[in-house]
C-alpha cells in the first residue's frame, strides 16, 4: 500500500488493550481516508444506539492519502464521532503537525473506545503505542497540558490535548493539535474527555512517505507548490491571515453582526479585519506541516486590559465570533478571548454563537436572573465574557455556565419563551461565521444538507460562489451570483462531492483552490496507487456523502432535518443583501432531485446506493 | 477591441477616472490606504495601452504608461476587462481564477479597494458621459 500504511491503532480504554487493525484494503479505494473512511469505520464498528458520552461511543482520528505528502495543504486529518452536541454524525478537521508524524509512525488512524480507569494519555511511536496513567494533568488547560508534556516527551513530541471543558463535557468542547490548531466542531474534546483520555502524544523517527509513482509524484508536487507560492489570494493569506478580507465580506453583508440581527458595520470591518490583526499585533505567520501559506497567526499584546503572551492568535472564525457576533470591534479583546477559550478547550464558532445567543435572550428579558447567576451580558462586553462566561461555560459552573455549556438549541430548548427563534444553527450545529443570507444563498443550502450541520467547510461552496473555483471538466463553469439561487442546487451537487472528496482526502481548502480536477486525481494516482479517472474520483466523492447520510438516517434524521433555523432565512434587515429572500426550498427541492434523495427519508433509492457500491449498507437500511 | 476604437480610448478614461476618484473623500482615502505602486497594463492589446497609480506616501498621481520604479503590484488584463471592471461589471476574484487578470505583487491594498467598486463605477459613468462617451456605458 501506498500513501496509507493499511494500518489503524485500535485502543480500548477499558481494558488497557491496545491492537493492530488493518481495514480492508478496498474502504480505502472507496471511501478515500480521513471523514470517508471514519464513515465506513465507524457504519462497521460503531454503536449506534450508544449515547455520544458513553464508553461504547466510538472516537476515530483518520488521516488522508497524503498526509506526510511535502505539499502544501495536504496534511491534515479528520476526527469523527457521535456529536453530542448535535447527537447525530459528525466529522471535524485540523491542520497542524500531527497528521504527517502519525503517518510516519505507521499509522493511518487511531480507533478509540472505552473509558479509562484514571485520567491517562496515550503515546504513540514508531509502530507501537502505549496507555499511561497521568492524572496530574487532570484539571490542567491546554496550554499547561501541553507544556508539561512536551517538557515531559520532549519538544518534538507532537500533542492532541483537551482542555477543562472536555473533561466537563461541555458539549462544544474542541481538541488542540499543539495548543494552536483545533478540532473545533460538535465537541469531540467531550467524547474525548469522556473516555478519561486527557492527550495523545506522539513522535517518529522516520520522516518518508511511500508513494507509488516517486518521479511523477515529485514533479507534480513540485508544480503544484509553486503555483501555490504564486497565488495571488493565498498570497494575501499570507500576508493577512484568513482575516485578510472580511473588510470585503462585510460590505458583501457575508460577517454576522450581534447574532446575527445585522449585516453592515462599517467601522468594525476596519478595526477587526486581517490587515489590522498585521499592523498591531502580528510577530510572524505560522504553518500547517509542509504548507508555504503560513496563514496562522502568532501575536502579542504587551499591554492593555487585554494583555497576552506571544502565542496563537485567531483566525477568522474566532475574530467574528468574539467581535462582530458579540457586539465587539476590539480586536485585542478578541485576541484575548480566543486564547483563553482556545487555553478551556472549547470550540470558539459554537462558544462565540452560544454567548451571542444568551446576550440577545437577556435583553429580550427571556432569561430571569435565577437562570443567569444575576450575571448580565451586554452586546460588546468581552471583558465579561473573558473574565466570566468562559471559565463557567468550561468548568459547568453556576446555573448560567451549566446551561451555556449544553449549547445554544438545548439552551434554548430547557429556558422556552420562544428563544429558539433566535439560535442561528442547522441540525443542532452553530452556524459559522458566514451568513449565507450575504455571503450567498448556495451556502444556506450546504449547511442545510451538511452531515454535521450549518457548517461551511463541507463543501467549497463559499468559494464557489466568491468566484474562486473553476471546474469545467466537472461542469461547474457556472458564473454565480452570491445573492441568487440561479444554478444554486446544481453548484451544490459539485461542491457536496468535492466537499466530501476533499474532508476525505483531508487537503485544505484554502490550499486546494490552486488544484485542478484533473491534477486531484493525479494526485490519488502517484501517491495511493490508484487507477482513477475524473469519474472514479467524483463517484468516491458521491459514496462518502450518501454513506454519512445513511449514517444520519440511523440517527432518526429525515430530509425535514435538511433546514435552517428561522433567522438564517429571515431577509437581512440593512447591508447589501437588505431585504432579498433566499429561495431556500426550491433549492432544497433540486438539490435532492439531482442526488437522487427522497423528500421525505432524505436517502437515496436503492438503485443509487447500488450504483454507488452502497449495496451492504443499503440492505442495512432498506432491507434485503 | 470590443469597446474601444484604439488603445488611446481607454488610458484616456482611466486616467480621467482615476483623477476624479481622488477628489472624492471616501475614494482617495481607499487609495492612499493601498499605499502602493501599481501598474494597470493593458498591453495585449497595444504597446502604449497602460497606465499607473502612485498611492505612496499619502499623495495620489495618476500618469500614462509603464511606471518609472519598479510597481509594487502590476495588473495585467485586457482593456475591455477593465472596463467591464471599472463598470462593476466583473467579478474580480472570479476574473483572477478564470485567468482573466493575472496579478504580480501583493494584492492586499487591492482588497481594501474592493468594497468601493460600486462607487468607483458610478463616477466610472460619470467620466464616460463627460467624455461624450455614454454608448460605452454598461447597464
Ligand atoms: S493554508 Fe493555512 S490552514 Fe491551510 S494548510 Fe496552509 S497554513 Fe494550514
Amino acid at each position: 500500500m501506498t500513501g496509507n500504511t493499511g494500518h489503524f491503532l485500535r485502543v480500548d480504554l477499558t481494558v488497557d488493550s491496545i491492537s493492530l487493525f488493518e481495514p480492508p484494503p478496498n474502504y480505502y479505494t472507496r471511501f478515500v481516508g480521513g471523514s470517508g473512511l471514519a464513515a465506513k469505520l465507524f457504519w462497521e464498528n460503531g454503536d449506534f444506539k450508544a449515547d455520544a458520552l458513553s464508553p461504547e461511543s466510538l472516537l476515530i482520528f483518520a488521516l488522508g492519502p497524503f498526509a506526510g505528502l511535502r505539499l502544501s495543504g495536504a496534511s491534515r486529518f479528520s476526527a469523527a464521532a457521535r456529536s453530542p452536541l448535535t447527537g447525530h454524525w459528525a466529522d471535524s478537521s485540523c491542520g497542524g503537525n500531527f497528521a504527517p508524524e502519525l503517518r510516519f509512525a505507521g499509522f493511518d488512524g487511531i480507533l478509540i473506545s472505552g473509558v479509562a480507569r484514571v485520567p491517562s494519555i496515550l503515546v504513540v511511536t514508531d509502530h507501537s503505542a502505549r496507555i499511561e496513567s497521568s492524572p496530574e494533568l487532570w484539571e490542567l488547560g491546554v496550554e499547561a497540558a501541553t507544556a508539561s508534556l512536551k517538557q515531559r516527551f520532549g519538544r518534538s513530541y507532537k500533542t492532541l490535548v483537551i482542555g477543562p471543558a472536555g473533561e466537563n463535557l461541555v458539549k462544544f468542547a474542541c481538541i488542540m493539535n499543539d495548543g494552536h490548531d483545533a478540532f473545533g466542531r460538535a465537541g469531540l474534546g467531550a467524547v474525548m474527555g469522556s473516555k478519561r483520555l486527557k492527550a495523545i502524544v506522539l513522535k517518529s523517527s522516520n520522516k518518508d512517505l511511500l508513494v507509488a509513482d516517486q518521479a511523477k509524484c515529485r514533479e507534480l508536487v513540485t508544480e503544484l507548490n509553486n503555483r501555490v507560492k504564486e497565488s495571488v489570494t493565498l498570497n494575501v493569506m499570507k500576508e493577512n491571515g484568513t482575516a485578510a478580507n472580511l473588510e470585503g465580506g462585510v460590505h458583501l453583508g457575508d460577517v454576522p453582526i450581534r447574532n446575527f440581527t445585522s449585516n453592515f458595520w462599517e467601522d468594525m470591518s476596519d478595526a477587526l479585519t486581517g490587515s489590522t490583526l498585521s499592523e498591531k499585533y502580528l510577530i510572524r505567520g505560522a504553518n500547517c506541516a509542509f504548507c508555504s501559506v503560513a496563514c496562522k497567526r502568532i501575536v502579542q499584546i504587551d499591554e492593555g486590559p487585554f494583555a497576552i503572551p506571544k502565542g496563537p492568535g485567531p483566525e477568522y472564525e474566532t475574530i467574528a465570533a468574539f467581535g462582530s457576533l458579540l457586539g465587539s470591534m476590539d480586536l485585542a479583546a478578541v485576541c484575548k478571548a480566543g486564547r483563553v477559550c482556545n487555553d478551556l478547550g472549547m470550540d470558539t464558532i459554537s462558544c462565540g454563537a452560544t454567548i451571542a445567543w444568551v446576550i440577545e435572550a437577556s435583553e429580550k428579558g427571556h432569561i430571569g436572573a435565577d437562570q443567569s447567576d444575576g450575571l448580565k451580558v451586554k452586546w460588546g462586553d468581552i471583558q465579561t465574557v473573558i473574565d466570566e462566561l468562559l471559565p463557567s461555560i468550561a468548568q459547568k459552573r453556576g446555573k448560567l455556565g451549566a446551561l451555556l455549556a449544553e449549547g445554544s438549541v438545548a439552551a434554548a430548548r430547557r429556558i422556552g419563551r420562544n428563544s429558539n427563534e433566535y439560535t442561528v444553527h442547522s441540525k443542532g450545529l452553530e452556524a459559522p461565521m458566514h451568513d449565507p443570507r450575504g455571503g450567498g444563498h448556495g451556502l444556506a443550502l450546504t449547511y442545510s444538507v451538511s452531515h454535521r450541520g450549518a457548517c461551511h467547510v463541507s463543501s467549497p461552496m463559499l468559494f464557489m460562489e466568491m468566484g474562486a473555483c473553476y471546474y469545467p471538466e466537472i461542469g461547474f463553469d457556472y458564473e454565480l451570483e452570491p445573492l441568487s439561487s440561479e444554478n444554486k442546487p446544481e453548484s451544490a451537487v459539485v461542491a457536496m462531492t468535492l466537499g466530501a472528496l476533499e474532508n476525505s482526502a483531508c487537503m485544505c481548502q484554502f490550499a486546494d483552490r490552486e488544484i485542478t480536477i484533473p491534477e486531484w486525481v493525479q494526485l490519488f494516482n502517484v501517491v495511493a496507487g490508484l487507477d482513477w479517472e475524473i469519474d472514479h474520483m467524483m463517484k468516491a466523492g458521491r459514496r462518502i456523502f450518501y454513506l454519512q447520510r445513511l449514517i444520519n438516517y440511523r440517527y432518526g434524521l429525515r430530509a425535514k432535518d435538511d433546514h435552517l433555523s428561522p433567522r438564517l432565512l429571515t431577509p437581512a434587515v440593512d447591508g447589501a443583501p437588505e431585504g432579498i429572500e433566499i429561495d431556500f426550498e426550491k433549492m432544497k427541492t433540486k438539490f435532492y432531485k439531482l442526488m437522487d434523495l427522497d423528500q421525505i427519508s432524505g436517502i437515496p433509492s436503492k438503485k443509487t446506493l447500488q450504483d454507488h457500491n452502497l449495496e451492504l449498507e443499503a440492505d442495512t437500511i432498506l432491507g434485503e | 477591441m470590443e469597446f474601444w476604437k484604439d488603445e488611446t480610448e481607454p488610458i484616456k478614461a482611466f486616467i480621467e477616472l482615476f483623477e476624479r476618484a481622488k477628489h472624492d473623500t471616501e475614494l482617495a482615502e481607499g487609495l492612499k490606504k493601498v499605499n502602493q505602486l501599481i501598474w494597470f497594463d493593458y498591453t495585449e492589446d497595444g504597446p502604449s495601452c497602460s497606465f499607473h497609480v502612485d498611492c505612496r506616501g499619502g499623495d495620489v498621481k495618476v500618469a500614462p504608461g509603464k511606471p518609472s520604479d519598479q510597481p509594487d503590484l502590476t495588473m495585467s488584463l485586457s482593456a475591455d476587462d477593465a472596463h467591464r471592471s471599472w463598470s462593476n461589471k466583473l467579478n474580480p476574484v472570479m476574473a483572477i481564477t478564470r485567468k482573466k487578470i493575472r496579478i504580480k505583487g501583493s494584492a492586499t491594498g487591492l482588497l481594501k479597494l474592493a468594497p468601493k467598486l460600486k462607487k468607483v463605477a458610478v463616477i466610472y459613468s460619470g467620466t464616460l458621459k463627460d467624455l461624450g462617451w455614454e454608448s460605452k456605458i454598461l447597464s
